[in-house]
């Protein structure tokens, strides 16, 4: 029974100041925003997921030709528009 | 103790609400220091449910009474395994599992999933709050673990059926599945109320997506593997709503893991894939409320259940509320590219989407058939096996042909001269297969024939993946075959992780196919000396043995199986008789053979006073492909799982570029 | 030599700009999904009707007879057939019942059974191989 109310105590004890903890930690903080990306960051991350796209596409576009599943003929009409696809977000991304 | 028990719920649930209220003012009027008190509070629901599971486990250890619930299902003479699985063996205890699955999941996933960002981990935190809210409410004001009696000489026992490895191992399987699914909702959920467009949140949860798939898939093989050899009808899986409540969400969640690779790759289906996310667990929710609330009985039963409306009510609210979260958010979601071709890899998802669904769907209605039909016209009406297995060929094969043509089309644009040859050797090989076994007499069974052409179709095609692959590595030089196959798997986990799934798909296919299509059921009665002939097996009778164990009584009917000359072993089907429970069980004989997947599975049906035996004996071929599939699904899972240290490193270039700076 | 912000150019090939094929797809699907549920269920008819004993009068074809094993089985399901009653859950109406095949092991008087048949001369005859029982639920409240 004793043993019941100890851990029982312990757990109320833990929960708030585990709740608690944050405001404890910082009385007083000097920035206590949650802070959002900004456009600009915001666009420079679909600028990044976009490169990674493009780069990832044309990585694969190798790779099925080497392995069969895109024709030569296939390849040559999409590599020249995936490259420049690529080079462009690069340069976003990068810019 | 029990009041420590009540007490541990009790403030698990105030910390969820807080988590939830605390959450989402949080999160609306970006408050760090109380984002960070609500994720603590999360933790410490964490830790406060884990109190009240020991204290559980403790009473049901000690064989102590005095709770209700330990009473109900167990006894003193239940093996220590037993007792302690029993844990999940009802109503309430199988709530306080699934409270402390999802606040271990919620935890483990908002601490790794940072990368999501910060932002939308904010949101996350009030949404798993919420969910978690719920389950602790029922908890303590509904279906509480730690309600007290006067404590009864002894329990009421497990049911016999119940006390089997498969069975003690099934609920946490599939409750790692159905709850798991919570992660990648409330994910998907944070980043629409975030107002993110990103894939970071797809990225973050994607693991634990495929981790909860892959339990929910296991658990349900296992389910299925428990009424193969415990119920012993002969069959493992008999469309009741109970299974098909655990395979609707897993279909969703297969939908939802292909669409979700389309987004990354080509950023469209947006608004699709947050449509399957919901799908996925609400689908989950609903299985558990049918399970648990009896509704399909029929609807008078679901008046009687207490906790049935409240699963309703929650239903109701997750679906409005996700649905209109969407609405809001569609002009964010709208992609920006398009679908090129119909040919094309994202097509083929798209199909195998539909399909998914499809299938998803109609199992759901033939689940809600009574319902909705003693509303309409106030009769209830079921549907069953035609029905299911109907809707399981028509979306069914076209799924399985899917899996194999899937990774031989290239993204973007296929041509139709590329897939001609890339197809060519599988096509060969599947006709070749089809020839074969229509020779060989498989066109009893026209499903059958076209099941297994199909499945020789994607397994070739799977090899063929792997050894163009292999060699196009090798070929840019420097690795023998060894290294070069390697090197390909290791660098495309997912892909390779993937096909080697694909692969168990379809041993499951064959073996499903085989041991339904194909198998030869006889029953006869059989005096002491008579046989009967099953499939080429010559199965002779030599009459009952009786034997007293500890809480039952097992009557054995020795079996001797010859064939052609061989004699290939004594079997004993039989029943036990459970004296505590007044129970009779099913004791089947499984004979495995090794060489060719299939069983020669026994029933003793009835046993008669004049010393016969009414006999049921199955021959099914290529059942065990079905278990051997369940090994390479947990395999190629693991595969695909793996971390890889060089992604890994690609991400966080990615993404910690753009994190949000204090 | 093309201009810097590339950030507008469109770079969709080929497809038309107005409709995605990806939406006609799915309505495509949909439709096609309907017309094969519709069609199975023209064919295959709207499911069995699901009724207790006092229901029963006046069905002719085949139903799913649900209710509760009611006084002493007599027979044998594997020769000549078992013979037992059955009731509504609720009520004391009963029908007799003969049954051949195989007999699930939670049948006994008072459980609750599911069978597949026809009112044949005031005795349902079942289907072989229909009766099932239904697991008394772990999780159903306790009456």
């Amino acid at each position: 029974m004793s043993v019941a109310l100890l851990v029982g105590g312990l757990l109320a004890v833990a929960s708030v100041v585990l709740v608690a903890a944050p405001f404890l930690r910082e009385p007083v903080a000097s920035d206590d925003r949650l802070l959002q990306p900004d456009a600009a960051q915001r666009r420079r991350l679909a600028h990044a997921e976009e490169r990674d796209r493009a780069l990832d596409a044309l990585r694969e576009l190798e790779f099925d030709h080497r392995t069969g599943k895109v024709s030569d003929e296939d390849y040559r009409t999409q590599v020249g528009d995936l490259r420049q696809r690529a080079a462009a977000a690069l340069r976003q991304a990068d810019g | 103790m029990p009041d420590l028990g009540r007490a541990a719920l009790v403030t698990s649930f105030l910390l969820l609400v807080y988590a939830s209220a605390a959450g989402v003012f949080a999160a609306w009027h970006g408050r760090r220091r109380l984002a960070e008190s609500a994720q603590n509070a999360l933790i410490a629901a964490f830790a406060s449910t884990t109190v009240a599971v020991v204290v559980l486990l403790t009473a049901l250890a000690r064989h102590d009474f005095s709770y209700s619930y330990v009473a109900q299902h167990t006894s003193r003479e239940l093996p220590l395994g037993y007792t302690l699985t029993a844990f999940w063996g009802g109503q309430e205890g199988s709530l306080l599992l699934w409270l402390f699955v999802l606040c271990g999941y919620s935890v483990a996933a908002v601490l790794t999933a940072r990368r999501a960002g910060r932002e939308v981990i904010a949101w996350v935190v009030p949404v798993l709050g919420l969910i978690g809210s719920f389950f602790a409410m029922l908890l303590v004001f509904v279906a509480s673990p730690f309600a007290t009696q006067a404590a009864p000489a002894d329990g009421a026992g497990l049911n016999p059926s119940l006390q089997n490895p498969y069975m003690a191992i099934h609920p946490p399987m599939l409750y790692l599945g159905y709850v798991g699914l919570t992660v990648p909702f409330a994910f998907a959920m944070g980043a629409l109320l975030a107002r993110r467009t990103d894939e970071r949140w797809i990225v973050a949860t994607r693991r634990w997506t495929l981790a909860a798939w892959a339990f929910l898939g296991v658990g349900q093989l296992l389910g299925a593997h428990w009424a193969y050899v415990e119920i012993g009808w002969g069959g493992y899986y008999a469309w009741d709503p109970v299974e098909n409540a655990a395979l609707m969400p897993w279909l969703a969640a297969t939908a939802y893991l292909h669409s979700v690779m389309i987004q990354e790759k080509r950023g469209m289906l947006k608004v699709w894939n947050v449509l399957l996310v919901v799908l996925a667990f609400c689908l989950s929710i609903f299985g558990t409320f049918l399970t648990r609330s009896g509704i399909i009985q029929s609807i008078h039963s679901f008046t009687q259940s207490s906790i049935g409306p409240w699963f309703l009510g929650f239903i109701c609210f997750i679906t409005a509320a996700s649905l209109a979260l969407v609405f809001a958010r569609l002009p964010l979601l709208r992609a920006k590219t398009r679908l090129e071709s119909l040919v094309s890899r994202e097509a083929t998802f798209l199909y195998n989407n539909l399909l998914l669904v499809a299938l998803a769907l109609t199992i759901l209605w033939g689940v809600i058939y009574p319902l909705v039909s003693e509303a309409v016209t106030g009769q209830a009406a079921t549907v069953s096996k035609p029905y299911y297995n109907f809707f399981l060929h028509s979306f069914g094969l076209p799924l399985l042909l899917l899996m194999g043509i899937g990774p031989l089309v290239a993204w973007r644009r296929a041509s139709l001269r590329a897939l001609g040859r890339t197809f060519l050797w599988p096509v060969v090989a599947a006709l070749a297969a089809g020839i074969g076994l229509l020779a060989a007499g498989a066109g009893s069974s026209r499903i059958g024939v076209i099941a297994y052409t199909f499945s020789v179709f994607v397994l070739a095609s799977i090899v063929l993946e792997f050894a163009r692959g292999t060699r196009a590595r090798r070929a840019l030089g420097g690795v023998g075959w060894g290294g070069a196959f390697t090197s390909l798997v290791s660098r495309n986990r997912r892909r390779y992780g993937g096909y080697v799934v694909h692969a168990a798909v379809v041993l499951l296919a064959i073996g499903v196919a085989g041991s339904s299509a194909y198998q030869t059921v006889r029953e006869t009665r059989l005096h002491p000396g008579d046989s009967m002939n099953v499939a080429g097996n010559r199965v002779v009778f030599r009459g009952f043995d009786t034997k007293l164990e500890g809480n039952h009584r097992a009557i054995r009917a020795n079996v001797d199986v010859y064939r052609g000359g061989d004699y290939l072993g004594r079997y004993r089907p039989g029943k036990n008789q459970y004296f505590a429970e007044d129970q009779v069980s099913n004791e089947v004989s499984i004979r495995h053979d090794l060489l060719t997947g299939g069983d020669l599975f026994m029933i003793a049906d009835q046993v008669n006073a004049d010393g016969s035996v009414d006999l049921k004996v199955l021959q099914k071929p290529l059942v065990n492909l079905i278990w051997l599939a369940g090994l390479v699904f947990v395999g190629g899972s693991l595969i695909a799982l793996w971390p890889d240290a060089r992604e890994e490193r690609r991400l966080a270039e990615r993404y910690e570029g753009v994190t949000v700076r204090a | 030599m093309r201009p810097g912000g590339e950030a507008g150019r469109d770079y969709n090939l080929g497809v038309a700009r107005r409709g995605s094929p990806a939406r006609l797809i799915v309505a495509l699907s949909v439709a096609a999904v309907l017309a094969v549920f519709l069609l199975y269920t023209s064919i295959a008819g709207g499911g069995t009707p699901s009724l207790q004993p006092s229901q029963l009068a006046g069905h002719a074809g085949r139903v799913s007879l649900v209710g509760i094993v009611a006084g002493q089985p007599t027979g044998d399901a594997h020769e000549g057939g078992l013979h037992f009653l059955i009731r509504d859950r609720h009520a004391m109406t009963s029908v007799p019942v003969v049954y051949k095949g195989s007999v699930p092991d939670l049948f006994k008087t008072g459980r609750e059974v599911v069978v597949d048949g026809k009112l044949q001369h005031g005795t349902f005859v079942a289907v072989p191989n229909s009766l099932v029982t239904k697991c008394p639920s772990k999780y159903a409240p306790k009456k």
